[in-house]
């Protein structure tokens, strides 16, 4: 179905869930606007109090016309609540226009015999006969305005831009403020309606719902954020050359020939649109509009982001310190014991035939937005989708000291492993907006369709994680984690576990296994004399991803004054690495050993391993074993006699 | 070849991109693809094909043979005043990056069937009205590729058409009882053929069931979702300035 409709239907169920206050979506022929004053007045209309806003409490609810809402440059009046320029009758070098429209709506809606309201009467009351709202702001020394945001920030206001809302305060009748009053939200919607009578200048056809009601000169703004102008729907063909041909619109009609949405049908699914992003959180980067991806079921049950990795997915719940202790073998298992538990949660949740949709939206203008991904699954589709990548490319991840976590990376932790550049010497590790933007983008079918992940992303990534030299010790971790998982992931197939393999036989996975354990015996013996230097296996990582078998030479000659190192103090725990040595070596002896050629991603795997096997045992008495839980941070305890 | 009417085409229709546009994302300039294709955008093949207007190509049915996927790309259009402006238009694509077949790698792939009859409103050219004659053109210029650029929804996605049969090989979606796309738009009322000089746009609710999308005649589609544009008038063609259809089949040779 089309995305419009979805939102519409979206919208409907939104209805449903009768939400309140700031939570609900906006209603129909209203906006949020950010007000400046608070201007308290009785239910006669007169003049009680006046107060500015705080930040926090500023966003405001109010009507408007079709007309107001979506004004740039002209002079059309919201009913109600406006600024300076049109409220106040004694604001020096103001447009008299502006202020006589103003009224005349007010008229008009507090004069209509169904859709008057007392509250409409008051403000009209007030402005007509006192009206002095200039003088009363500079009584109160609210002039020059000036807004302060969170951070302590000062904005000042220009005096005619400043936003009055109004409180009428009737005895017996809790909510005051205009914007909380339910049934003057009411009042305003029925009567704008009857402004707007569906006849023949402006009923058509609606794209939308099929029918043909009053259609929608306008479309909503502000919907990723409550600064982004950019439409979804627009038409401005007067300058442009956008869409014309059959088409021959002229002026105040651009773009009827060729599409018309209902007023009602636009501003719900819009509506519904903004209400869906702000749930998800989207925010800015760098002040710079990321793509932003919306995920939902139509029904507003709660689903899984296809864009989070699996901590976030998880939750805090979940940290690799308190997973099962390595005794269990592959660690792999217990965490999709505990992601089909989070999962089982979700599919209580949902109906296997819920809709779900995943839409894309990003603006290559200010002015306005495209859809770049839309994607319709059934409940049941999508979950299995969703545990199918955290499953199939789970492996372990290191994003530091409180982030490390058994799955999945996410979209954006791939493109940062992939594309990641610094600027500058000391900066950090970021990727280009562009570039990360169209890297989820490329990535969101092989989460959402089951897709293979494109391979040169994974062939990326290994490069990133080979060439250590460039990356920071935690970056090298959080890569290495990430380029494993694309690769298993990737090779599904062949079934990769999330523990050494000593049977496995390939070349790469025995290089891998190799380094690891030169790197093992390097920084054990630089340990022994408390230095602090990088090994030479983690120098020549990236030689020997590309030529393993010469690199190796230089790797081994290299351990030789380390070895002798460890002989001198614990001659039993060399025993162990040799015969370590030995058994990847007779192991490798029968695979391609002496082909030169590139290594796959497969070593990392080995490597990652290896690694973590030596974490995880101890040499003791002649064999190698198990550490017990206590010692697993331990690296002293490598060694008992 | 095929138990189909003298007047019937099968082919085979496929191209990198496709870009339906849906027309709620055209009139801002961002265009967004619909999934399928419309009615209208595979009339304009056929067209492209072989046309006169002696007859109007009939859309029967499209079978969507690779599976659906979209791409953006970031555009420059120009502007009507030499200026340029920035937009994202998300095409369609069946772009597979892991498929090892380089030749499938890229694209959309349709097989269309369609037949065409004669148009009633244009009276004038009732002589050129000549059984089996038009559709040994229309058959010739298929394998040739079509008489003129063949494009798949805008002229940025350039399209290739070959003859096949329809419903042959495997398609993405065969497996798949029913999908429905909502509201979407169908095609134009013309006045060259429907005899009224207004111009429509039609709407309708498609289904692909088992891959195929059936097509509504344009003449059943629902009144009620029709869409008055504008008031137009139809170009005249009359013997005078259409070469006959007796003089083109001699002349190409498609009749033995």
């Amino acid at each position: 179905m089309s995305w419009i409709e979805k939102l519409y239907e979206t919208s409907v169920e939104i209805g449903k869930m009768q939400l309140s206050g700031p939570d609900r979506p906006w209603p129909v022929s209203h906006v949020a606007k950010k007000a400046h004053v608070e201007v308290t007045l009785g239910s006669k209309g007169d003049f009680r109090r006046i107060r500015a806003l705080s930040f926090d409490e500023s966003l405001t609810i109010i009507p408007v016309t079709e007309s107001s809402a979506n004004r740039t440059s002209n002079d059309a009046p919201h009913p109600l609540c406006e600024e300076l320029s049109y409220c106040a009758a004694d604001l020096p070098n103001r447009k008299e226009k502006r202020f006589k429209e103003f009224i005349e709506l007010m008229d008009q809606w507090a004069e209509s015999e169904e859709f008057s309201h007392p509250k409409v009467k008051a403000v009209r009351n007030y402005l007509k006969n006192d009206g002095k709202l200039y003088t009363v702001l500079c009584k109160n020394n609210l002039l020059p305005f000036k807004t302060v945001n969170p951070k302590g920030k000062k904005t000042p206001v220009e005096d005619k831009k400043v936003f009055v809302r109004w409180c009428i305060e009737e005895s017996g009748k809790p909510h005051s403020g205009t914007w909380e009053d339910e049934s003057l939200i009411e009042s305003w919607i029925n009567f704008d309606a009857s402004q707007n009578m569906p006849n023949k200048e402006n009923q058509s056809l609606c794209m939308l719902s099929g029918a043909s009601v009053r259609i929608a000169k306008g479309h909503h703004r502000f919907l990723r954020t409550p600064d982004d102008g950019a439409k979804l729907l627009s038409s401005n063909d007067l300058e442009g050359f956008t869409f014309r041909g059959r088409f021959t619109d002229v002026k105040n009609d651009s773009g009827k020939q060729a599409c018309t949405v209902g007023y009602v049908e636009s501003q719900k699914a819009h509506n519904a649109l903004r209400w869906l992003i702000a749930r998800q959180k989207y925010h800015k980067i760098e002040d710079e509009f990321v793509r932003c991806f919306v995920t939902w079921a139509v029904r507003c049950k709660p689903i899984p982001d296809p864009c989070a990795n699996s901590l976030d997915f998880l939750g805090d719940e979940f940290k690799i310190n308190d997973t099962a202790t390595p005794q269990d073998g592959d660690v792999g298992q217990s965490f999709a014991l505990r992601f089909n538990k989070k999962l089982a949660g979700y599919k209580a949740n949902i109906s296997d035939t819920e809709d779900i949709v995943v839409m894309g939206l990003d603006s290559a203008t200010p002015g306005r937005m495209a859809i770049t991904y839309y994607r319709e699954l059934t409940g049941s589709e999508f979950l299995e989708r969703i545990e199918k990548w955290h499953s199939d490319f789970s492996w372990f991840q290191n994003y530091g000291r409180d982030k490390r976590f058994l799955g999945a990376p996410s979209p954006k932790d791939i493109a940062w492993c992939s594309y990641a550049k610094r600027i500058g010497e000391n900066s950090e590790l970021r990727v280009d907006i562009k570039l990360l933007n169209a890297t989820v983008e490329r990535l969101l079918p092989s989460i959402v369709d089951g897709r293979p992940v494109p391979r040169d992303l994974i062939e990326q990534s290994v490069r990133r994680v080979s060439n250590r030299a460039g990356l920071e010790p935690w970056e090298f971790e959080k890569c290495l984690g990430i380029a494993c998982s694309l690769f298993k992931g990737f090779y599904n197939d062949r079934r990769y576990s999330m523990a050494l393999e000593e049977e496995r036989t390939s070349r790469d996975y025995l290089y891998g296994r190799l380094l690891a354990l030169a790197d093992q015996i390097e920084w054990r013996a630089l340990r022994l004399a408390n230095e602090k230097r990088g090994t030479t296996a983690s120098r020549l990582m990236q030689r020997f991803s590309d030529r393993p078998f010469s690199t190796w030479k230089n790797i081994e000659e290299a351990l030789k004054p380390y070895k002798d190192r460890i002989r001198a103090k614990y001659p039993g725990l060399l025993d162990g690495y040799e015969e370590l040595l030995d058994a990847i070596h007779s192991k490798i002896l029968s695979a391609n050993y002496i082909t030169d050629t590139r290594l796959t991603g497969e070593y990392l795997l080995g490597y990652h391993c290896q690694r973590q096997w030596f974490r995880d045992h101890k040499r003791e008495k002649g064999q190698w074993i198990l550490k017990s839980a206590d010692d697993v941070e331990n690296q002293e305890a490598d060694f008992e006699e | 070849m095929h138990e189909t009417a003298k007047n019937t085409i099968e082919f085979k229709l496929w191209g990198r991109f496709a870009l339906f546009t849906d027309p709620l994302t055209k009139i801002g300039g961002e265009k967004c693809s619909y999934h399928v294709p419309t009615y209208e955008a595979l009339k304009g093949v056929c067209k492209s094909i072989y046309w006169k207007p002696t007859i109007i190509w009939v859309i029967d049915a499209v079978r969507v043979i690779r599976r659906i996927r979209t791409q953006t790309k970031g555009t420059k259009p120009l502007e009507y005043n030499g200026r340029n402006t920035l937009a994202i238009y998300t095409f369609l694509t069946g772009f597979d990056e892991n498929e090892k077949d380089v030749n499938r790698k890229h694209g959309v792939e349709y097989q269309v069937r369609a037949h065409f009859e004669w148009n009633k409103c244009n009276k004038l050219l009732e002589k050129d009205r000549v059984d089996g004659k038009h559709f040994a053109i229309a058959k010739r210029m298929l394998e040739l590729g079509g008489r003129q650029d063949v494009f798949l929804g805008t002229r940025d996605c350039q399209g290739y058409v070959e003859p096949c049969i329809f419903g042959e090989g495997e398609g993405a979606y065969d497996a798949i009882d029913e999908i429905g796309y909502g509201l979407m738009f169908h095609g134009f009322d013309y006045p060259d053929e429907t005899g009224i000089n207004n111009l429509y746009a039609r709407f309708w609710y498609p289904k692909l069931k088992k891959g195929v999308l059936t097509f509504e005649r344009p003449e059943n589609c629902k009144p009620e979702l029709k869409k008055f544009v504008r008031e137009m008038v139809p170009k005249t063609f009359g013997t005078e300035n259409i070469k006959s259809v007796d003089v083109e089949t001699e002349e190409l040779g498609v009749l033995e």
